[in-house]
């Protein structure tokens, strides 16, 4: 099963580097999307006592918007070219799931390593705790990624799956937001990481059960 | 059968109509609260569990429908779904109401008014997402799948966001220490409007699967 998943990933891999579509939309809303922040409040408009929430708030918003506008092509790519079917017969549905959610974690790590630095940078956003923020990062990732993915596959059977996306995505995913930006707004505020530790839990128990219940409905959605 | 439907459509609008007097004419004021506002509490509560009580519903028949695939399981979820959005918006009509009387403002962002708000986010996307899928079978299918993967964030969003931010609403009936810090009268009218309610929410889902199965008979005759 693990080689078919590294092979579904390699595929996907192979398939954006070739064409970099998910790559520069998620890239580029990001980037626009920062530009535009950081034009209009920048790093002094915030009062001092603000910062905090207000700082982490805005950079997994920019994160999280950034995110849907692009991990719902793992899925829905395959419907517009017609390969699904070819797909089904050559990977299991585990395998499937598995590699699609692996590219889709590999696509929001590579957003996160390029957006974080910057958006610290342009916002002059100092964090305390880097080892908790990269935790908070990390994890969230892979709990984004798992709601994404499996949304993004039930979205992919469905008309009009570019718009329905975010509708199915943002209540599904809002809890896993607000206990993101609580993880990084303790993670900037405490250099120990034991102050990101019961905002991990949350999102390590999240992710948990997302990919339980992916693993679950995949095989429902991906042969219907 | 007939007569013992008749009888009970009859003695649930009687329960209903003694609920509603004992509301206003029986249960004290309560204390802490301005005015007669803590009335809303026998309203807004039992809709707020039926909005709950229909996710459970929508839940079990989402559940039944991606193991028999009988369309009738699909057309259950649906009534509950239905019912859930109806009694979540009467819910946060009323909390709003309270919420102008006591804190000044119709809404103000409270972790339970973000509970109830993402419910009705969810309840919408369930339906956007049944629109988006033409073939039966398959928005059956897909809209299970969503159910069950929007039931599982669920205790996230009830029981983990809440304990991350402060929030003005009065504890629940059952409160955090364990017991119930309501005068008799009132949990005894509170108790009959809970029973009155789930009555009420029962004969409204109990019509609207007759109906689906009037729809579905009428669907089968005409394609055999």
């Amino acid at each position: 099963m693990l080689s078919e998943a590294m092979a579904v990933l390699g595929k996907e891999l192979t398939g954006e580097l070739r064409s970099r579509v998910a790559l520069n939309a998620i890239g580029l809303f990001a980037l626009t999307t920062l530009t535009a922040v950081a034009y209009q409040i920048g790093p002094y408009r915030i009062a001092a006592e603000d910062r905090p929430h207000l700082l982490a708030a805005l950079l997994w918003i920019i994160l999280f918007f950034a995110a849907t506008s692009g991990l719902a092509r793992v899925f829905v790519k395959e419907e517009d070219a017609h390969t699904a079917k070819t797909l089904r017969l050559a990977a299991r549905p585990e395998a499937v799931l598995l590699g699609k959610l692996l590219f889709n974690l590999l696509l929001l790590v590579a957003l996160e390593v390029f957006i974080v630095p910057l958006y610290c940078v342009l916002m002059a956003y100092e964090v305390k705790g880097v080892a908790g923020l990269v935790l908070v990062l990390a994890l969230g990732s892979l709990a984004l990624a798992a709601v994404a993915t499996i949304v993004a596959a039930i979205i992919s059977r469905a008309s009009g799956s570019g718009t329905l996306f975010a509708v199915l995505t943002v209540p599904l995913a809002l809890p896993l937001l607000v206990i993101l930006i609580q993880g990084t707004r303790a993670a900037a505020e405490s250099p120990d990481v034991a102050a990101v530790w019961p905002a991990l839990r949350a999102i390590v128990s999240l992710a948990g059960v997302t990919l339980i219940a992916s693993a679950y409905l995949f095989p429902v959605v991906w042969h219907d | 059968m007939t007569d013992k439907r008749w009888l009970l459509k009859w003695l649930l609008g009687v329960w209903l109509a003694v609920v509603v007097l004992g509301a206003f004419f029986y249960a004290p004021t309560a204390r802490g609260f301005k005015g007669e506002s803590a009335r809303i509490v026998f309203f807004h509560v039992p809709q707020a569990w039926v909005a709950v009580l229909a996710f459970c519903v929508n839940l079990i028949a989402s559940l039944r429908f991606l193991r028999t695939r009988d369309p009738i399981d699909d057309a259950r979820a649906a009534s509950a779904a239905g019912l859930g959005l109806l009694f979540s918006v009467l819910a946060t009509v009323t909390g709003s109401l309270f919420a102008k009387v006591m804190w000044g403002s119709f809404w103000n962002w409270d972790p339970r008014e973000v509970s109830i708000a993402i419910l009705l986010l969810i309840y919408a996307a369930y339906f956007a997402l049944r629109q988006a899928v033409p073939d039966e079978e398959r928005r059956g299918s897909l809209s299970a799948a969503y159910a069950v993967l929007a039931f599982v964030t669920m205790p996230f969003l009830v029981f983990v966001v809440p304990r991350i931010y402060w929030s003005l609403h009065p504890d629940t009936l059952l409160n955090a220490r364990g017991s119930i810090d309501m005068e008799s009268r009132m949990v005894q009218v509170l108790v009959a409007s809970l029973v009155g309610f789930t009555g009420l929410f029962s004969w409204l889902y109990t019509l609207s699967v007759r109906l689906a199965r009037i729809r579905l008979r009428r669907q089968q005759g005409v394609e055999g």
